[in-house]
C-alpha cells in the first residue's frame, strides 16, 4: 500500500504501525508488549486527526504529518508535565527531548500532590522500585503480564497524580508470582526500576 | 558488549554492563533467540567470575592427605603431562578418562577430545549430558538419526499445540517457558505431563498428574488409543517409517483402562490427551528429566519419539521432538565429540569411515574401541586410574554420593580443571585455574543448534587461563613425549577454523565473522546457507532415510516404596539456582534461595506431623539429609521433591545408583525415602 509523511509517498505492509515507518519520540511503545498508546508522546496527524503512532496502523491513502507546529507544542507540553511530576534524573534521553522541545516545566506552577516524594520501595535482593522515576508508561506491568512473561506480579494501582504500578495489593515482591527476570527492568525507559547492583 | 548466558540451554544473548570489577547490570539485545528477554540467572546471576572462591593459581600435590603446593603452569602442566603419561605407559589408554565440559566452548570440547583420542588415545570421553538427556540421544538417534531439536525455537509461535513431558519449563528453561504461555494466551492448547503442579501445569488446558516414572505406560496408551480410533497418520507411517508392525503389537497390553491404573490419570483425560496430539495439525513435543533420568529413561524417550511419528509430527513446522537440553552447551558438546563412542559431527570412532577422516586430519591412529560412559567410569575406579575432570562437579551431581566419595579417594590421580572451588576440588592431585565465560573467546551452541558467540569483556583473575589455552600446552607436553603430532593454535577462532575443516557438513557455512551479527544453527555446510532450521523435511538421517519405530515397555522403578522408606523422593531443580549450585550460589541469586526446601505434600506432612518450614530429616537406605520443609500441593501426596543444588545438604547423597540399560542415566527422579522429625 502507499501513503504519504509529510507530503512524501512512502510503501508500506499491511499491519505496519505508522511508529515504524515515521519516527516520532515514544515513550510506551515497546516491540514485546502490548503497547497501549498510553504516553501520547507519539501523537502524529492523521488526515487531520491526531493518532498516537504506535497503535495505528498504516492504511492506503494516508496523509500523516509527524512534526507540525501543533504537535511541537503538544510534545513540549506532555514533556513539561513528565518532568514536573516526575524525577527524569535517570532518564537521559527524554531530559535530552525536553531540552530540545525547549521544555520548562516551571511554568506550570507547583503540584498539589507529587509523585517525586514517594520514597523507593527495597524489597527484594536484586533491583529496587523508585516510583518516584516512574512516568505511567506501563511497559513494566505488560511486560510482566501478557507482553512476555504471563506472571502478572505487577499491576497499576491508584489514580490520577498518584498512579502508579506496584504488586497486586502493594505486597512485598517475594510474596508475589515474581520470578525476578527483571524483564520490568529491561523496559523501564526512566530507571524506575533498576538494578541493586547498579547502587553505589 | 553481546555474549551468551552461562546457565542453560536456551543460549540467551546478553550485554553485560561491566564496571570497576563488578556487573552493573545486564540487558539483552533483541535478537533471537531471546530477544530481550531473560531469567533471574541470567540477569542477576552472572556475577559468580567475581567469587572470592575463584582459583586463582595452579595447583599440585603427591597424595590427597597433603596440602596443595602453589606452583607455575609449568610445573603444573609438566607434573599433570608426566603423571598422565605413567598411567599411560604402565596401564595403557584404559586407565585414562578425559572429561570436557557443556559449560565450556566448542573450541575447547573439540580440544579435549582431541587431546584424549589423538594423544592418550582413550575414548573415556564424556561428559554432564550423561546426567540429562544420554537418554533420548539414545532414543532419537537410533530412531531418526540425530539426537537434538527437530525445530527451532521460532516455531514455538506456530505450534498450535505444546505436549509438554518431565519439564519444569519456566524454572529450568523459563525464557522457553515464557514463550510458550505466551503462545498459550494466544490461543494454542497445552497438554502437561507431570507429577508436581509446576508453573507449566497451572498454565496447561489439560494436566496430567502422572505418577512418578509411569509416563511411559501413559504414551504407550495414547499410542494405542490413536491406533484404536484410527487418528494416526497412515500415509507418513507408510512412507517415513519402517518397523511400525511389530511396534504396533508390542501396544497390546496398554489400555486404557491399565494406564488409568498404572499412572493415577482417569483414563477420559489420556483419551482426550491423544486426540488432541494426534488431531492437530502443528503439535509439538517438548521434554526434559523427568522423561529421562529413570532406568527406562531411554524407553520413555522412545516411546515419545514413537508417538510423533505414529502422528506424522516429525518434518514439519511448528511441530517435532524437542529435548531441552541443559547446560549451556550440551548440544555443541555432543556435537564435538565429547562421548565415549562418537568422534566430532556424532561420526562412530567403531566405524572406519569416520577415524579415517580424523585420522587424516590429526595424523594419527585412532583407538576404534568406544569408550565407557561418565557413570560407568567411576563405577571402574581404581581400574581407571587417572581422570581429567573440566568443569564437572561430579561430588554434587552424581548419584549415591557416598558411595562416589569412597570412589573418588580410591582413585590414584584426578585433575580438576574449573573456575570455581567445588565439592571435588578436595579430591584432586592437580588444580587448574580456568578462565570464566567472561574472560575468554569462542561458541557455545544452544539447544536449538544455534552457534553463538561468547565475547572477552575481562582479563581472566590471577594466573587463570582459558581451558583452550591450558589444553594446548597440555597437549603440547603429551605430543613430544609420545612422537605424535599436535598443532598450535593462536586462538578459538582457529581452533573452529579446524572443526570447520573437520565436519563442513554441519559447521562448514559457520564462520566468526557470520557470527558477529547472530548465531547460525547447523547444519549449514557453506557460507551461503542460512542454516537448517527443520530438520528431516525429506528424510530422516538414517541408513534408509526412514525413521524407526522401536517397541519399548514399561517397567517399575528400581526402588519402590517400602514400609520403612513409605516415600517416593523425586530430584530436580529450583528457578534460582543452577545444578551444582557452583555457579548461582557463588553469585547475587544465593540471597534470594538460601538454603535447601523439600516440597511436602500436606497430607503426607499432617500424617507425620511435620509444619511448614520446619527442619527435617529426608532418609534413604543410602544415607540421610537435613532439609527445610515447605507443605505444598505442587508435590502429590507420597512424594517429595529435593532440588540438588546445595552442598551440605545433597540430595544425591540419598538417590541411588541404577541405571538405565542403554544409556547409563542415572534414575535420579524416583528413590525409596521417609521423613523424620529432628526431635
Amino acid at each position: 500500500m502507499r501513503l504519504r509523511v509529510n507530503g512524501q509517498e512512502v510503501e508500506a505492509q499491511e499491519g505496519t504501525l505508522l511508529l515504524e515507518i515515521t519516527d516520532p519520540p515514544h515513550l510506551c511503545y515497546h516491540p514485546h508488549t502490548e503497547t497501549r498508546g498510553i504516553c501520547r508522546l507519539c501523537l502524529v496527524e492523521v488526515d487531520g486527526r491526531l493518532l498516537p503512532a504506535c497503535t495505528t496502523q498504516a492504511q492506503e491513502g494516508m496523509e500523516v504529518r509527524t512534526d507540525t507546529q501543533e504537535l511541537q507544542t503538544l510534545r513540549r507540553t506532555l514533556l513539561e508535565w513528565l518532568a514536573l511530576t516526575t524525577d527524569l534524573g535517570q532518564a537521559p534521553s527524554l531530559l535530552a527531548l525536553l531540552k530540545a522541545h525547549h521544555g520548562q516545566p516551571q511554568r506550570w506552577g507547583k503540584l498539589p500532590l507529587n509523585r517525586r516524594e514517594r520514597e523507593p520501595i527495597r524489597d527484594n535482593p536484586f533491583f529496587l522500585r523508585d516510583y518516584a522515576k516512574c512516568v505511567n508508561c506501563r511497559l513494566c506491568v505488560d511486560a510482566c503480564g501478557d507482553g512476555i512473561m504471563g506472571v502478572y506480579a505487577l499491576a497499576l494501582e491508584g489514580r490520577g497524580l498518584m498512579a502508579h504500578p506496584t504488586t497486586p495489593l502493594d505486597r512485598p515482591l517475594p510474596e508475589t508470582p515474581c520470578v525476578f527476570c527483571g524483564n520490568c527492568l529491561q523496559v523501564c525507559p526512566t530507571g524506575a526500576l533498576r538494578p541493586l547492583s547498579a547502587e553505589v | 558488549m553481546r555474549t551468551t548466558c552461562p546457565y542453560c540451554g536456551v543460549g540467551c544473548q546478553v550485554e553485560p554492563e561491566i564496571q570497576g570489577g563488578r556487573i552493573l547490570r545486564v540487558l539483552a539485545p533483541d535478537i533471537p533467540p531471546n530477544h530481550g528477554a531473560l531469567c533471574v540467572k541470567g540477569r542477576f546471576g552472572l556475577d559468580f567470575p567475581f567469587s572470592g572462591k575463584r582459583l586463582l593459581y595452579p595447583m599440585v600435590r603427591e597424595d590427597r592427605h597433603q596440602a596443595f603446593r602453589r606452583v607455575s603452569w609449568d610445573e603444573a602442566l609438566d607434573f599433570t603431562a608426566n603423571k598422565l603419561l605413567a598411567v599411560l605407559k604402565r596401564r595403557g589408554p584404559e586407565a585414562i578418562a578425559v572429561f570436557p565440559s557443556a559449560k565450556t566452548t566448542n573450541e575447547e570440547v573439540y580440544l579435549t577430545q582431541k587431546l584424549a583420542r589423538a594423544l592418550l588415545s582413550t575414548n573415556h570421553v564424556d561428559h554432564c549430558s550423561r546426567l540429562c538427556h544420554s537418554s533420548s540421544t539414545v532414543a532419537l538417534s537410533r530412531s531418526l538419526g540425530g539426537a537434538s531439536m527437530t525445530n527451532p525455537l521460532e516455531d514455538i509461535w506456530k505450534t498450535d499445540l505444546f505436549l509438554v513431558v518431565g519439564s519444569n519449563t519456566t524454572e529450568t528453561h523459563p525464557v522457553i517457558g515464557a514463550m510458550i504461555k505466551k503462545r498459550v494466551r494466544q490461543g494454542a492448547g497445552l497438554i502437561v505431563v507431570d507429577p508436581r503442579y509446576t508453573g507449566m501445569a497451572e498454565a496447561a488446558t489439560l494436566w496430567l498428574r502422572v505418577r512418578p516414572g509411569t509416563d511411559l505406560f501413559l504414551l504407550n496408551a495414547m499410542a494405542r488409543y490413536i491406533l484404536e480410533e484410527g487418528l494416526w497418520d497412515q500415509g507418513y507411517v507408510e512412507e517415513r517409517t519402517e518397523g511400525f508392525a511389530a511396534w504396533r503389537a508390542s501396544l497390546e497390553a496398554y489400555t486404557l483402562e491399565e494406564a488409568e491404573g498404572i499412572t493415577g490419570v482417569e483414563k477420559e483425560k489420556i483419551a482426550l490427551a491423544a486426540r488432541l496430539y494426534a488431531t492437530t495439525e502443528r503439535a509439538g513435543a517438548y521434554w526434559a528429566m523427568g522423561v529421562t533420568q529413570h532406568t527406562k529413561g531411554t524407553a520413555t524417550a522412545q516411546a515419545l519419539v514413537n508417538l510423533a511419528l505414529l502422528t506424522g509430527k516429525v518434518g514439519k513446522e511448528g511441530a517435532g521432538l524437542n529435548p531441552l537440553r541443559g547446560q549451556n552447551n550440551v548440544q555443541g558438546a555432543g556435537d564435538m565429540g565429547g562421548l565415549p563412542d562418537v568422534l566430532p559431527g556424532y561420526l562412530k570412532v567403531a566405524e572406519e569411515a569416520g577415524r579415517k577422516r580424523f585420522e587424516a586430519l590429526w595424523g594419527v591412529g585412532l583407538n576404534p574401541e568406544p569408550g565407557l560412559r561418565m557413570t560407568e567410569v567411576f563405577q571402574r575406579i581404581p581400574e581407571v586410574e587417572a581422570i581429567y575432570l573440566i568443569g564437572e562437579d561430579p561430588v554434587t551431581s552424581e548419584p549415591y554420593q557416598d558411595h562416589l566419595k569412597a570412589k573418588l579417594e580410591a582413585l590414584p590421580f584426578l585433575v580438576v580443571q574449573d573456575i570455581l572451588e567445588n565439592e571435588t576440588t578436595s579430591f584432586a592431585h592437580v588444580v587448574l585455574p580456568a578462565a570464566s565465560f567472561l574472560e575468554k573467546d569462542g561458541t557455545f551452541t544452544n539447544t536449538d543448534r544455534r552457534v553463538q558467540r561468547i565475547r572477552k569483556l575481562l582479563d581472566p583473575p590471577g594466573e587463570a587461563r582459558p581451558d583452550w589455552w591450558i589444553l594446548q600446552e597440555l597437549g603440547r607436553r603429551l605430543a613430544q613425549a609420545l612422537g605424535r603430532p599436535w598443532a598450535s593454535y593462536p586462538g578459538p577462532e582457529a581452533i573452529w577454523e579446524e572443526v570447520r575443516r573437520a565436519i563442513p557438513e554441519m559447521m562448514g557455512g559457520i564462520t566468526y565473522r557470520r557470527l558477529e551479527r547472530e548465531g547460525v544453527r547447523w547444519p549449514c555446510p557453506h557460507e551461503d546457507h542460512p542454516g537448517e532450521a527443520v530438520l528431516f523435511r525429506e528424510r530422516f538421517n538414517t541408513p534408509t532415510g526412514k525413521a524407526r519405530f522401536f517397541p519399548v515397555h514399561y517397567t517399575p522403578p528400581a526402588e519402590t516404596p517400602s514400609q520403612d522408606y513409605p516415600l517416593t523422593l523425586s530430584t530436580g531443580r529450583v528457578l534460582f539456582h543452577w545444578h551444582g549450585g557452583t555457579l548461582s550460589r557463588n553469585s547475587q541469586l544465593q540471597e534470594a534461595y538460601p538454603e535447601l526446601k523439600v516440597e511436602v505434600n500436606p497430607k503426607d506432612a499432617g500424617r507425620l506431623g511435620i509444619q511448614d518450614g520446619e527442619i527435617i530429616q529426608v532418609v534413604s537406605r543410602r544415607g540421610r539429609i537435613r532439609a527445610r520443609a515447605w507443605v505444598t500441593d505442587r508435590t502429590p501426596e507420597g512424594v517429595v521433591y529435593a532440588p540438588f543444588h546445595f552442598a551440605e545438604a545433597p540430595a544425591n547423597r540419598l538417590t541411588l545408583d541404577a541405571l538405565d540399560p542403554f544409556s547409563r542415566i542415572p534414575e535420579y527422579k524416583v528413590a525409596a525415602v521417609r521423613l523424620e522429625k529432628l526431635d
